[in-house]
């Protein structure tokens, strides 16, 4: 960084104008007094000679700019010479001589020169050369104190830091460190802005930092635009779905289809067998739903009770009820230690495994018809609790948000990472909800058929970058979550397919069950296809008679 | 099949005879002087569970409406017709709500209502007076 000699013969460099001004892209402006001389240097703006001021077919890269983040780059990598040399051939500087000058004096320990230098930049913001000028001295202080020269420590504390007048904490903070000297070990601690033996580089990366980015070229501006091209190269690539697909400079990024599952599989009869029939129930069962530990299940009945079973030994190990009334959902705590279902009295209960009934929300909660589902960090619960309303239930804080929609919901889908739902519509409409801090309706999705069952939806892919869902059409629609374009509608099934499932650890895999009693896996082409069996009407659910 | 979404009401309710599923609330009866080829219906401004059929023009009493019929969701039986839009003015008010023949529902005292033999109604629809 830094170190280009500004002593170059003035034969390369070009004359200057009197008073050379920039103008800077935050729309403040640093006015370099110049005397006339080619001494001190500025990259020249736009009277170079005759080149043109931009680069690029839409005209809206600045030249200068651009070359000056080259040139930063170079340093970075190592390259000081091919640096230096670009600098030259381009009559373009890095960093103007008196930025130089300041670099050096900084890195050199010239403290009360460099403080003077600051106040020549010609920064006009009177705050930023405080600021600058406080970080300056503070690591005077501390290399006074490093060194045991106490008493000039203290001179700069009083003399020089104190009357900058801002800052005051930090100035206590200082002062203390000289009083008792452990305390400067925690202030040495190796936290970012109470860090005292930080190197002068460090230093010089803070000042940069303040300053603004046209008299000091931020580190690594050239990575970070790339990296964010990159980024959005990747974002716009609907069909992106492996891992292993490497981003290149040289093309823009755009994946095939074939990474979308989007072929039924084959699936090897051997493989599949029925094990177990968990027989008790008395009425329909409404949800099926898998321990953590993936040893036991949850069952529910439609206005009955919710059974728990061995899934090795197929045997019932609990049945959980409420005199007179009825379970409609029911979910696994993510520890696997509790339980939790809704009661046809619109109340949700929390039980322990043994049976024992921990809580109990009362009022409007929960509808016979309503999905329920938990966060996996455990905190909260959610449920349908009003024809047009979700409710999101903190249980620890006690605090109830709700998701407000114009139409009769249906169903609902918690993303793996607690951030998304997925809001299924009596219209024919599937929203995107973001639920992490505000309550924000993200995306619509829509071309998919629902007239009269209950149909899911699903998060899928790499990244749960798609979203899947049934449809009474027989179809299985495929969008991409941050476009809402539809991707794929998959035919096969010959009934309503009313679920869906993407496999959480196979982003090329997904399964989906239909009124035609069967479950299809689809996956993508370089598998033979023809299709699997089992009977059913749902995955997660069990939607209809046993 | 698969899982029938059905809303549930709370109140008065009216729900198809064959299958009990809810189809609209005593409070959103508009009108209780409508007719049908089965005898009485009613006027709701809201009915819930029923799927729309295709929209045609009918020539009922009061004029030439563009109607759809409506069906149970639960059993698919035909329980009435909805308005989709009235044709002359003084009948913009129907537009949106929905029929219900009288025959084809229980009250929410489990009553069902019986076709009178003998008495020929002439036609579909009606007006407020």
């Amino acid at each position: 960084m830094g170190g280009v000699e500004d002593d170059e013969p003035a034969s390369k460099r070009m004359k200057l104008s009197s008073e050379a001004l920039i103008h800077l892209s935050n729309g403040s402006t640093v006015k370099e007094s110049i005397v006339g001389s080619s001494r001190d240097l500025m990259a020249r703006p736009l009277q170079s000679d005759g080149g043109e001021e931009v680069v690029g077919s839409k005209g809206v890269i600045k030249k200068v700019e651009f070359v000056r983040i080259i040139a930063k780059a170079l340093y970075s990598l190592g390259y000081i010479r091919s640096g230096a040399h670009l600098e030259e051939e381009s009559g373009i500087a890095l960093h103007s001589s008196i930025i130089n000058v300041f670099m050096r004096q900084v890195l050199e320990g010239d403290w009360d020169e460099s403080v003077a230098t600051l106040h020549n930049i010609g920064l006009t913001d009177e705050m930023i050369i405080k600021s600058a000028s406080f970080l300056i001295l503070e690591q005077k202080f501390f290399e006074f104190l490093d060194e045991e020269k106490v008493m000039d420590a203290l001179k700069t504390l009083r003399t020089e830091i104190s009357p900058l007048c801002i800052n005051h904490g930090r100035v206590r903070e200082l002062s203390l460190s000289i009083v008792s000297p452990s305390h400067c070990f925690t202030v040495r601690s190796p936290k970012q802005n109470t860090s005292r033996a930080r190197s002068r580089t460090k230093l010089l990366e803070e000042l940069q930092k303040l300053l603004p980015p046209t008299v000091m070229v931020p580190e690594r501006r050239l990575e970070h635009l790339v990296e964010q091209a990159l980024g959005l190269q990747r974002d716009a690539c609907m069909f992106h779905n492996s891992l292993d697909e490497e981003i290149s400079l040289f093309a823009d990024h755009q994946c095939a289809r074939d990474q979308i599952p989007s072929y039924a599989l084959q699936v090897d009869a051997n493989g599949i067998s029925l094990k177990h029939k968990l027989s008790g129930h008395q009425k329909p069962v409404s949800s099926v739903s898998w321990s953590p530990d993936d040893h036991q299940l949850l069952t529910c009945g439609v206005e009955e009770v919710v059974r728990r079973w061995d899934a090795s030994s197929g045997e019932c190990l609990s049945v959980y009820e409420k005199a007179g009334l009825g379970m409609v959902s029911c979910g696994w705590s993510p520890d696997g230690k509790w339980i939790f279902s809704g009661v046809n009295d619109k109340s949700i209960s929390l039980w322990e495994l043994d049976g024992r009934e921990l809580e109990c929300w009362k009022g409007q909660h929960t509808l016979k018809i309503s999905d329920l589902e938990i966060t996996s960090d455990g905190k909260q619960i959610i449920s349908i609790c009003r024809e047009t309303a979700i409710l999101l239930l903190d249980r620890e804080a006690k605090v109830e948000r709700f998701i407000e929609e114009d139409q009769t919901i249906t169903s609902f889908s918690l993303s793996r990472d607690n951030r998304f739902l997925l809001v299924n519509l009596l219209n024919q409409e599937i929203h995107l909800w973001s639920i992490e801090d505000d309550l924000k309706l993200v995306s619509k999705y829509r071309g998919h058929k629902r007239t009269r069952f209950i149909i899911r939806s699903c998060f899928g892919g790499l990244e749960q970058a798609f979203v899947a869902s049934g449809s009474e059409d027989s179809l299985v629609y495929i969008w991409h979550r941050g476009t809402g374009e539809l991707i794929e509608a998959l035919p096969g099934h010959s009934g309503a397919v009313n679920c869906v499932s993407w496999n959480p650890t196979n982003p090329h895999m997904l399964a989906s069950a239909s009124d035609d009693r069967t479950i299809r896996i689809w996956g993508l082409n370089n598998l033979s296809a023809k299709q699997k069996d089992t009977h059913g009407n749902g995955i997660h659910y069990c939607n209809g008679g046993t | 099949m698969g899982r029938l979404f059905v809303v549930n009401l709370e109140g008065k309710v009216y729900s198809c005879k064959h299958c009990k599923t809810h189809l609209g609330l005593c409070e959103d009866i508009v009108s209780k002087s409508f007719h049908c080829r089965h005898g009485k219906a009613y006027l709701f401004s809201k009915v819930v569970n029923v799927t729309t059929g295709e929209k045609e023009d009918r020539l009922m009493m009061t004029g030439l409406h563009t109607v759809a019929d409506i069906f149970c969701v639960g059993c698919g039986s035909i329980v009435g017709w909805k308005y989709e839009m009235a044709h002359e003015k003084s009948q913009k008010y129907k537009e949106g709500k929905s029929v219900l023949e009288r025959f084809k529902v229980s009250g929410p005292d489990g009553s069902n209502y019986w076709i009178s033999h003998g008495r020929h109604v002439g036609g579909s629809d009606a007006d407020d007076v």
